[in-house]
């Protein structure tokens, strides 16, 4: 089945609908109530444990959603290297840089 | 020497300053936006749908997503709830962010809200808790410093069409090398990094088991309270507990600005 412009612009709408109201609702609902004391500290924790999803989803979950490490060892690598850099230098664009230039050339070598 | 700097800094008009607190996450979307861009013309996205995706949806993953549903031709109803649950995850941010835009305008809160993604939230996160002169509109702004960059390049690769081949899983680690920052900067004691390593378990747990970012979601909202009620119970039970002493910092930046 091919897709038409029109169809393409429905989507579109509706991908937003779905990606805006989930984005929209907290920070609305919290704009003007007071945000409770256990809630700021249970929300501290959120970003680490997002991103440490994310990082394992990039790098062990295939797209078929199997726990897999299956030719991923340069982003293993990759990780590892970037952990050091970034621990050492505090640099988020040195950590990118460097971590992206790394993943490329063990592409090659792995 | 570090006061020059500082100053120096202050001299810099502003949307220079705007455009150096977003370089990091400007710079890894030209290959990834170049890359979304290709997929999405590949998937039959003219120049004006992909610039209206990348303003309206402004979602790496989710775009990705988009691409390969439509390259299998699935339902579009399909497309939107595996949307819904992959968009999901933003609920977080907002309430994580919550605090630091307490009371702003309706209309800057859904401005706020429209261009939120993964990337642009962690620049603002860490801005927002390390910098308190860090003010909601600089935080506006800088997601549209990254939403300049994302449509863009969304759009020169739509124009460049299917003519170069990108190995996508390579150009991705931009964003997960940018994640891993993120969490690094934030290992501030024991207690964290454990919080940490139990999170990337739950995750595969969690997507494996629900077969969708759901997982995502579900791993962070346990592994986060299990962080705040670990927090809460050993400083109520074990105060002098090693395992919420702060961990030296090599490189000496600022530490966070406690609330």
């Amino acid at each position: 089945m091919e897709w038409n412009t029109t169809q393409h612009v429905w989507l579109v709408l509706g991908c937003f609908c779905v990606a805006f109201a989930p984005r929209l609702i907290p920070l609305l609902f919290f704009r003007t109530r007071k945000i409770p004391v256990w809630f700021n500290e249970w929300m501290r924790y959120v970003p680490v444990s997002l991103f440490t999803a994310l990082v394992v989803k990039d790098i062990f979950i295939t797209p078929d959603y199997v726990v897999s490490i299956a030719g991923r060892a340069p982003e293993m690598i990759a990780a590892v290297i970037v952990i050091g850099i970034a621990y050492w230098t505090r640099s988020m664009a040195i950590s990118v840089v460097l971590g992206l230039g790394a993943v490329f050339l063990l592409a090659m070598v792995v | 020497m570090g006061k020059d700097i500082a100053k120096s800094r202050e001299k810099l008009p502003y949307w220079r300053r705007i455009l150096d607190a977003s370089l990091p996450v400007d710079l890894s979307y030209i290959p990834i936006g170049l890359a979304c861009g290709i997929l999405l013309n590949a998937s039959g996205f003219n120049v004006w749908t992909t610039l209206m995706v990348s303003v309206m949806v402004f979602s790496g993953g989710a775009q990705f997503l988009i691409a390969s549903l439509l390259a299998t031709s699935a339902p579009m109803y399909s497309v939107i709830l595996m949307m819904f649950f992959l968009e999901l995850r933003y609920a977080l941010l907002g309430s994580s962010l919550s605090k630091y835009l307490h009371g702003q305008s309706l209309g800057f809160t859904a401005l706020f809200a429209a261009s939120m993604n993964d990337e642009n939230y962690a620049l603002n996160y860490l801005k927002f808790s390390t910098d308190k002169k860090f003010t909601p509109r600089e935080a506006l702004h800088v997601e549209h410093m990254t939403l300049v960059f994302w449509t863009i390049s969304n759009l020169i690769g739509s124009l460049i069409g299917s003519a170069i081949h990108i190995d996508l899983t390579i150009v991705h680690f931009a964003l997960t090398a940018l994640f891993l920052y993120m969490i690094v900067v934030q290992l501030k004691n024991g207690l964290i990094i454990l919080i940490c390593i139990l999170s990337g378990f739950l995750a595969a747990y969690f997507m494996v088991l629900t077969k969708s970012t759901l997982g995502l979601v579900i791993s962070t909202l346990v592994a986060s309270f299990i962080g705040f009620m670990a927090e809460a119970s050993i400083r109520k039970y074990f105060p002098n507990s090693g395992l919420l002493r702060h961990i030296k910092n090599p490189a000496g930046s600022p530490e966070d600005v406690d609330e």
